[in-house]
């Protein structure tokens, strides 16, 4: 058994032991040990480096709050994870733990010299020190100050875990299962709730499990504990372990992290390794305990020195001494308890010294009974021991004057500053806080959620306060929820009952200069910089936390908020309460990525939206890109093609002869009733009255800003009755913007509007042969160009299938646009491509379609538009209604800067050697020569190879374009200035030929 | 996440099927072309910004799909009460933060 | 990286101790959207009450009517019932008009059922589902995506997902489907 471990001592099992590895070495633990415990038990002190100054340090506490121990974890390939607190990870055998911020060991470390050049490192240095000269700022300050900052090392694998959540809603929640939440839950409970209760151990117990010595209702503490427990899951609670509630929100949801696999060995793989849980509470109950103070004294960060009540948690449950010879240091009675513990369990405890004048008799006397000898009125001034701590100095202080100091040797140091209840989550919510004069601490006062606060989390002290104060907010809970509750009481021995006092940084005869007493262990705040930052002017508690980071290392101030308010408050010779706390936000503890992702990762990052001719595109080699939800095939390489190769040859094949296109995506709402008309003559800027139904016409939708917004062509099936698209990624957009104008704004129109967009499944024809291979698939309709001219739509079947037809066209050539039921797009597809063999059919994707629409000058909204362009700057205006009473945006386009000189309009632009294409967003200006920062007139919008052109093509938003065709302008970029001449935006039969087929 | 309650569906539901929809009772005039250039300014970009209670639109989007009306307390993220559209504007005395 | 899922064929995604998800055979679907005033007018045509809360619905043969909105019904039925519909539907819009607008192929429909049906339902309804009545049905969402989702019993539901969302949902119930066999 290892030296410091105590035979049957604890909540491990001393009968099964775990190997582990620390740095390479192999460790024994027991099953139920932490990493910290295990190490502790071996000995072993020294865990890590601090930020800073790569001061050896090791374990402070016994839990979540640890600021010093933190270590990285291995478990197995893409399990990497920096920044575990030792003190929380549970052992299990092939565990591999790792130190940080050491190089080239834990033991000698080179980063240390920072140690030495502390006066360089002082509050506020990154803003001092590294100032000049300029250039070292680039070269040598930061490279030096990135490689010696920073926590561990990141994960340099993908994750392999894989991480879940869920919804919760319960009557109930309880947090923190310790006596108060323990006694909560059970009144809840027997009053009929749902009760949920979460413990971020991984047992409940909080408190009982550090103090079995006390006796509830005539139980040990841990007989009780166990009955407590089975009692509570024979009641149905919800008890869930590891699980730490992270964040306290609206309307009592919180957030709640539960740890499922960092403790086994051999976790099924298909396990999450975390879930969140956002549970909706009708009360939520705070039972998070307290948490205690470090002192603030020379050489408090050593190894070895800890937290009493720490020292007391791992000798009770983890059966660990964490040393043979300790001292205590204390300003409050509980650590009082610590030594007498390690005392009966053989340790030689070398002195108690309280720093108050005159401590308890009772306990003065339980000392003297156990040997102990008690240092009264004393302060400690400094500790020694490299790489743990060997020895304390501590002094006398009579009348505020320090006396001659001694020096004490010990291998551990427990202090104790006294504790500050945990109100984090309670902060969280915006409850208020007020100052305890008596207990020197906030406690919360006005409640801002349906919420709860039991026992030490607002300021009572022991099992027994705890247990009734517990019983009677969970009697309240259940009241509040309609319930009616007993009242019961509790009775408990060998209650350990205390009080203390606060300090400020302990009294000392050192120069402050030369003291190094450390607030923040982790981020290396000592209590001298805290009073630099006032001194040199900071005076809210938020600048003071800023400049000297403060209580901004991971464990968020649990260490170190109070104990840097009383030095703030004191150098500002304010009262604390007027100094105030730095606010306390989500997540309590450090929280993986992968907790908040969730199942949001790989396949399932987000939706991916696929049409049903989607699955054909993959097995045919497509590209796919996406756009917005969807991804939809970019373009269908044969072998060896680049993107520019397959497109010009797509491009090619649809003008010469057939080309085939997915357009499911397009959005589609069916438009439906006897006010039809009327609202679509509202909605868009086109007339719609006189368009007979059987008929289409390109409509064109703006914002009441007079902007575009969406675009599409839209049928008339009936009287009653339109079908509308929409572009891609507005269908959702444009069909809350109808609804929202149909609910609010006409309430009166009798007309309903129904998105299709999934219905359907879109197939486009395009090219001269684009009839002649639909024709034969059709019934019920002649599709001539006589009987079905372009801008047609009508209701047949091709292929068997009914169809919705429209002859259409976004390329400039004879085009058909048939949807048909979605269950049958792909068979259609497949039908059409098989047929259009004899038509060397091609199938394009949007890559082609977008050349094919620029050559013709059609606009993509989004594109060429970006929500400042109006429809007469689109060179769109033939679409807008001029006799029209309204209609969405009508009443804009007459705001003198709509209607100003010189907007920015849409153009054609070639330039002028014929074969540079321009970069999409490349700006545009009118004189190459002038100063810079130049004036920039426009920007490129779109830009192709255009294979019908023989030339690249680009759309341009331009000032005043449509006055400046064929001027030249001037496109400059890294490698040269282009120089291009303003057109039409029509590039290729601008007379429309071609769909006159 | 706010828990709103949808007058339409008479249920007080999680905010992830609901949808903002910015300031209420913002009137678009019946004859959009007889306004003046400052009231059309006025009904396109003026907004209250409220520090406090704020009457504001929602839509049920993922839920009966209606627009309705709230007033929300911007600083405490409390609802006061939600009320259909069309509905008159209730007077903030009458209203305390847990209305709904 | 993305995997073809077919949305034709009827059948058990996932099954495994906690519950079972499966992917029904089409349905005919129609959204039927009416004012008040007409609303009576709709019930005696399609011979089925169109019910007036929302959520509730109402049954009759083959036919049942889900109230979604103050002023839209999910109609569901046979496809030997689809004409009828349309016709009866048709004959009385001069009098009472609506807008019926067929949806059939816009959805896939899920089925959830087993053990832990309810807890399944949980990873991605933020509802509380405890508080949805046998037989009723709500249109919520289900990890971001707009659902209808009836709940047939106390460890059954279904739910129409628009067809391209619906992967993304299989996806999750799927999973869960082994996560919950785990606990």
């Amino acid at each position: 058994m290892s030296r410091f471990r105590v035979a049957g001592r604890g909540r491990v099992r001393h009968d099964r032991p775990i190997q582990f590895t620390f740095d390479g070495q192999q460790i024994e633990g027991c099953a139920g040990d932490t990493v910290a415990s295990a190490l502790l038990a071996n000995g072993r002190h020294l865990m890590g480096r601090s930020f800073k100054y790569h001061r050896p340090r090791g374990p402070v506490t016994a839990g979540t709050e640890e600021p010093n121990a933190l270590i990285g974890t291995r478990r197995g390939k893409g399990r990497f994870e920096p920044n575990t607190r030792a003190t929380a990870q549970d052992i299990w055998n092939g565990l591999e733990t790792t130190s940080q911020n050491k190089y080239p060991s834990l033991a000698f470390d080179v980063g240390a010299l920072n140690d030495g050049l502390y006066m360089l490192f002082s509050a506020g240095f990154y803003y001092k020190t590294f100032m000049w000269p300029r250039s070292f700022w680039d070269r040598v300050y930061e490279p030096f100050i990135r490689a010696a900052a920073g926590l561990g090392v990141s994960p340099s694998e993908p994750d392999s875990d894989h991480y879940a959540s869920r919804y919760l809603h319960t009557d109930v929640l309880v947090v923190g299962g310790g006596p108060a939440g323990l006694a909560t839950a059970r009144r809840a409970a027997e009053a009929g709730l749902d009760v949920t209760l979460v413990d971020e151990n991984s047992e409940m117990g909080g408190t009982l499990l550090s103090e079995p010595q006390a006796e509830i209702d005539g139980k040990a503490a841990w007989d009780w504990l166990a009955e407590e427990v089975a009692a509570l899951v024979a009641l149905g609670v919800r008890i869930m372990t590891r699980t730490t509630a992270i964040g306290y929100y609206h309307q009592n949801m919180v957030g709640l992290c539960q740890k499922l696999t960092d403790h086994l060995e051999a976790p099924d793989p298909a396990m999450p390794r975390e879930r969140l849980w956002r549970v909706r509470a009708g009360q939520v109950a705070l039972a998070q305990g307290a948490l205690e103070k470090p002192l603030v004294f020379h050489g408090n960060d050593r190894p070895g020195v800890m937290l009493a009540g720490s020292a007391q948690t791992y000798l009770n449950r983890y059966g660990v001494k964490v040393g043979e010879r300790p001292v205590i240091v204390t300003s409050h009675d509980s650590a009082w308890y610590a030594a007498f513990d390690l005392a009966d369990a053989g340790a030689t405890v070398q002195a108690i010294v309280d720093t108050r004048a005159n401590p308890r008799a009772d306990l003065v006397a339980e000392a003297e009974a156990r040997n102990i000898a008690v240092l009264d009125g004393h302060t400690a001034t400094g500790t020694k021991g490299r790489l743990r701590v060997k020895s304390v100095r501590v002094n006398p202080v009579k009348g505020g004057s320090i006396g001659p100091g001694r020096t004490l040797s010990c291998d551990c140091l427990l202090m104790s500053g006294g504790w500050t209840p945990s109100l984090h989550l309670f902060s969280h919510t915006k409850g208020t806080l007020k100052w305890d004069e008596e207990t020197q601490t906030f406690l919360p006062d006005r409640k801002a959620e349906a919420c709860q606060i039991a026992g030490a989390g607002r300021g009572l002290w022991g099992i027994e306060a705890a247990l009734n104060d517990g019983a009677a907010m969970g009697a309240a809970a259940a009241e509040a929820l309609g319930k009616a509750a007993k009242t019961v009481s509790f009775r408990v021995q060998n209650d350990r009952t205390g009080s203390g006092i606060t300090h400020t940084e302990l009294p000392t005869d050192r120069h402050p200069s030369q003291t190094k007493a450390f607030v923040d262990f982790q981020n290396d705040v000592m209590a001298k910089d805290l009073r630099l930052a006032v001194r040199e002017g900071m005076r809210s508690i938020e600048h003071v936390k800023r400049y000297t980071t403060n209580g901004m290392a991971t464990d968020q101030g649990k260490m170190s908020n109070m104990n840097g308010l009383n030095i703030a408050a004191d150098a500002l010779g304010k009262p604390q309460p007027q100094v105030g706390l730095t606010t306390f936000r989500p997540p309590y503890t450090p929280t993986t990525f992968g907790a908040f992702a969730g199942y949001h990762k790989g396949d399932h990052f987000d939706v991916t939206r696929r049409t049903p001719i989607d699955s054909w595109a993959e097995e045919n080699g497509a590209v796919f890109e996406p756009v917005s939800l969807w991804r939809r095939a970019r373009y269908f390489p044969q072998s060896g093609e680049d993107m520019d190769t397959a497109v010009s040859r797509e491009c090619r094949a649809t003008r010469k002869s057939l080309g085939m296109f997915d357009a499911s995506t397009l959005g589609k709402i069916e438009v439906v009733g006897p006010d039809a008309v009327e609202f679509m003559n509202r909605m868009y800027t086109n007339p719609w009255t006189k368009l007979a139904p059987g008929r289409t016409r390109y409509g064109l939708l703006l914002g009441d800003d007079g902007f575009i917004r969406d675009d599409g062509v839209i049928g008339r099936l009936s009287d009653d009755r339109f079908h509308v698209t929409t572009t891609t990624g507005g269908a959702a957009r444009v069909l809350n913007m109808m609804e929202d104008y149909l609910q609010t704004e006409w309430p009166e129109l009798k007309v309903w509007l129904t998105s299709t967009t999934e219905q359907w499944a879109t197939i486009a024809l395009n090219g001269p042969n684009a009839r002649n291979l639909l024709e034969p698939f059709v019934e019920g309709l002649d599709i001539s160009d006589e009987a079905f001219p372009h801008m047609s739509i009508a209701e047949c079947t091709v292929a068997g299938y009914p169809a919705r037809l429209f002859r259409v066209s976004f390329t400039g050539e004879l085009g058909f646009e048939v949807n048909v039921p979605a269950r049958h797009g792909r068979a259609l597809w497949e039908t059409l491509f098989e047929a259009g063999q004899r038509y060397d059919i091609c199938p394009y994707g949007t890559e082609t379609m977008h050349v094919l629409r620029a050559e013709k000058g059609f606009i993509i909204i989004g594109q060429d538009t970006d929500g400042t362009v109006t429809p007469f700057d689109a060179g769109q205006g033939w679409a807008v209604g001029k006799k029209k009473r309204d209609f969405v945006g009508m009443r804009a386009l007459q705001r003198p800067d709509l209607v100003a000189e010189n907007r920015k309009q849409l153009v054609g632009l070639l330039t002028e050697d014929g074969r540079t294409k321009l970069e999409e967003g490349a700006q545009i200006v009118l004189d190459p020569n002038q100063p810079t920062p130049m004036r920039m007139v426009g920007h490129v919008t779109s830009s192709y190879r255009s294979d019908a052109m023989g030339r690249p093509i680009a759309l341009a938003l331009v000032e005043g374009g449509h006055n400046r065709v064929g001027e030249t302008v001037h496109v400059p970029m890294p490698d040269g200035v282009v120089r291009a001449e303003i057109t039409g935006t029509a590039f290729y039969d601008s007379d429309n030929e071609r769909l006159k087929l | 996440m706010l828990l709103i309650h949808c007058p339409y569906c008479d249920e007080t539901l999680p905010e992830a099927e609901f949808a903002y929809a910015g300031e209420a009772h913002i009137l678009r005039p019946d004859n959009p072309a007889d306004v003046s250039e400052e009231e059309w300014r006025d009904f396109l970009f003026i907004r209250t910004n409220a520090k406090g209670p704020h009457y504001e639109r929602w839509r049920h989007i993922h839920g009966c799909g209606r627009f309705f009306n709230a007033v929300r307390n911007t600083v405490t993220d409390r609802f006061l009460t939600t009320y259909k559209a069309g509905e008159p504007r209730p007077e903030l005395d009458t209203l305390t933060e847990d209305g709904q | 990286m993305t995997v073809h899922v077919d949305l034709l064929t009827a059948r058990e995604l996932a099954s495994s101790r906690a519950a079972t998800v499966s992917l029904l055979a089409p349905v005919v679907r129609f959204s039927l959207r009416v004012g008040a005033d007409e609303r009576d007018a709709l019930s005696s045509a399609l011979g089925v009450p169109l019910p007036t809360r929302i959520g509730q619905c109402s049954r009759q043969g083959e036919t049942e009517i889900l109230s979604l909105g103050p002023d839209e019904w999910l109609v569901l039925a046979s496809e030997s019932e689809a004409a009828g519909i349309i016709e009866a539907c048709a004959a009385i819009y001069a009098d009472a008009p609506h807008s019926l607008t067929d949806i059939s192929d816009r959805e896939v429909t899920l089925l959830i059922e087993g053990p832990k049906a309810g807890e399944l339902m949980t990873l991605g309804c933020p509802r509380d589902l405890d508080r949805l009545p046998d037989g009723e049905a709500r249109r919520t969402v289900f990890d971001g995506v707009s659902v209808v989702l009836w709940r047939d019993g106390a460890e059954r539901f279904h739910i129409d997902v628009w067809r391209s969302f619906a992967p993304h949902v299989m996806s999750l119930l799927t999973t869960g489907c082994g996560e919950l066999a785990l606990e």
